[in-house]
């Protein structure tokens, strides 16, 4: 049970990835045609991998209304929703599943415009509200580091809107070099810092290093 | 007034920028729209691709969260592409588009007579990401048998020639996530070096920059206002023009109220040595 469990899951990662990362180095006909193939199982692979979130999904709300947890009424909306969605997908305003979705008419349309369509913009939008109100409470130039961030982000925030056209066209200007000098320079070695722990944390798991992908089990 | 100030409940936060939000968008005032050149590298890319009759490759990976923000943009580079009678193959990598896309395929093809396989074909969406673009780059009909309709793709005009990735003119990814830097251009823009344009949510933006200068796009729209510049070029204002009035004064209440923020703490709290 052990080589299932942990010998195999080790050995197929260090086969696969190995294979994958030559692969992708290599322009030979062979090898461009098994990395088609690879790509392939793995979009089948994906698919499934939506099945298993929905189980999970519904798995965990179910949990939490047996066990009456705080706010376990909302997990019923969960339910509600996913069984209307996939109800309206099926009944596809009365052609069938086997035919492709009708886009413009129908209760799954109705109900995408006007429920999730709004709902997921509410959502959204209300980041503007606690934006707010945390830059007031905390954007303060404690440091010298700290103003210049601020300032910096005054100068953005006009610059990105008409508005700072109007006060002067120096704005929309410094704003785009704050863009394209400064944020480029720390957004490129944030970038390279975050490639280089990637490269790391695959060549771990693929020399059977980092095993915590496997879980925890007994 | 001190202790109002330090306190200040957030809720009154809240209403100036609810008013901030409603009375812009009910009134009009002009607002000088000027786009950058990031943004007129997309519009003239695609004057470009209009001169050869090519054919655009777009991307559309957003859901309704960021619709508000990416809609607009979406509306705007379609009716580019109709207007000036270049093909457009859409596809999604977020399932939540899909409808998103139809309902602008819909309104813009109809503005401009647009026939759906001689102008424009919507292929929907798959699973994969990554692998998705690795397989679209080498067989493109066979990655994509068929469009969301159920039409074979070797059959359509718009899709009849196109074999991988290369045959694009363009490719343009009309994003919410990662599927720029995370998606194409590692496994697609980076391997078959096709011209490749974005347009993002605005918190996006900044991280594209490195990939802008690099030469790995070539054009960037960002956010509410990249879409209202891209209406200008397109002198089609829409929603994103004005969005431009609300968002504009939005961000002035929040600078003052960030200016009144530091105000206090000069003034009280940092004397008192405490931090809030």
């Amino acid at each position: 049970m052990l080589f299932l469990r942990r010998t195999l899951p080790l050995l197929i990662a260090f086969v696969v990835g190995t294979l994958a990362i030559l692969i992708y180095y290599v322009p030979h006909t062979a090898a461009q045609d098994l990395e088609q193939e690879l790509a392939r199982w793995d979009r089948i692979v994906a698919a499934f991998a939506l099945l298993i979130g929905i189980y999970s999904l519904m798995r965990l709300h179910l949990t939490r209304v047996k066990r009456h947890n705080a706010g376990w009424g909302y997990s019923f909306l969960v339910f509600l929703g996913f069984g209307l969605m996939m109800i309206f997908s099926i009944y596809n305003d009365g052609h069938g599943p086997f035919l492709p979705q009708v886009a413009d008419t129908g209760p799954f349309v109705w109900m995408f415009n006007n429920v999730q369509v709004p709902a997921d913009g509410t959502m959204f939008s209300i980041l503007a509200f606690f934006i707010a109100s945390a830059a007031y409470r905390t954007f303060r130039a404690r440091t010298p580091e700290a103003a210049i961030l601020l300032v910096s982000a005054i100068i953005v925030m006009l610059g990105r809107v008409p508005i700072g056209g109007l006060i002067s066209e120096w704005i929309p200007w410094f704003s785009q070099w704050l863009m394209a000098v400064p944020n480029l320079a720390a957004k490129r070695g944030i970038l390279l810092g975050v490639s280089l722990g990637a490269i790391a944390t695959s060549l771990r798991i693929i020399f059977g290093i980092e095993r915590s992908y496997l879980g925890g089990g007994e | 007034m001190k202790d109002l100030l330090i306190n200040l409940d957030r809720r009154i936060i809240f209403i100036f920028i609810a008013v901030g939000v409603i009375l812009p968008a009910l009134t009009t005032f002009p607002l000088p729209i000027k786009p950058t050149a990031n943004v007129r590298a997309v519009y003239d890319t695609i004057e470009d691709v209009a001169a050869k009759n090519g054919t655009v490759l777009i991307s559309f990976d957003y859901g309704p969260g960021s619709m508000p923000e990416i809609q607009p943009m979406t509306l705007a580079v379609l009716r580019h592409c109709f207007r000036r009678n270049v093909k457009v193959v859409g596809m999604c990598l977020w399932p939540t588009a899909v409808g998103l896309v139809q309902q602008a395929l819909e309104t813009t093809s109809r503005e401009f007579d647009a026939t759906y396989g001689e102008d424009y074909v919507f292929l929907g969406f798959k699973t994969g990401a990554t692998s998705l673009v690795i397989n679209m780059g080498r067989d493109f009909h066979a990655t994509f048998p068929q469009d969301i309709q159920g039409n074979n793709t070797a059959d359509m005009a718009v899709t009849r020639s196109i074999n991988g990735l290369k045959d694009f003119d363009y490719v343009i990814c009309l994003c919410a996530g990662n599927t720029p830097d995370g998606v194409w251009i590692p496994y697609g823009q980076e391997r078959y070096k096709f011209k490749f344009g974005i347009g993002c949510t605005a918190v996006m933006a900044p991280d594209q920059f490195p990939y802008l200068q690099s030469g790995q796009m070539n054009g960037l729209i960002g956010g509410l206002a990249g879409a209202a510049e891209y209406e200008k070029l397109i002198e089609t204002p829409g929603t994103a023009t004005e969005g431009m009035r609300p968002q504009s004064v939005v961000h002035l209440i929040i600078i003052i109220f960030i200016l009144l923020g530091n105000t206090i703490y000069f003034l009280y709290e940092r004397k008192k040595g405490g931090v809030r």
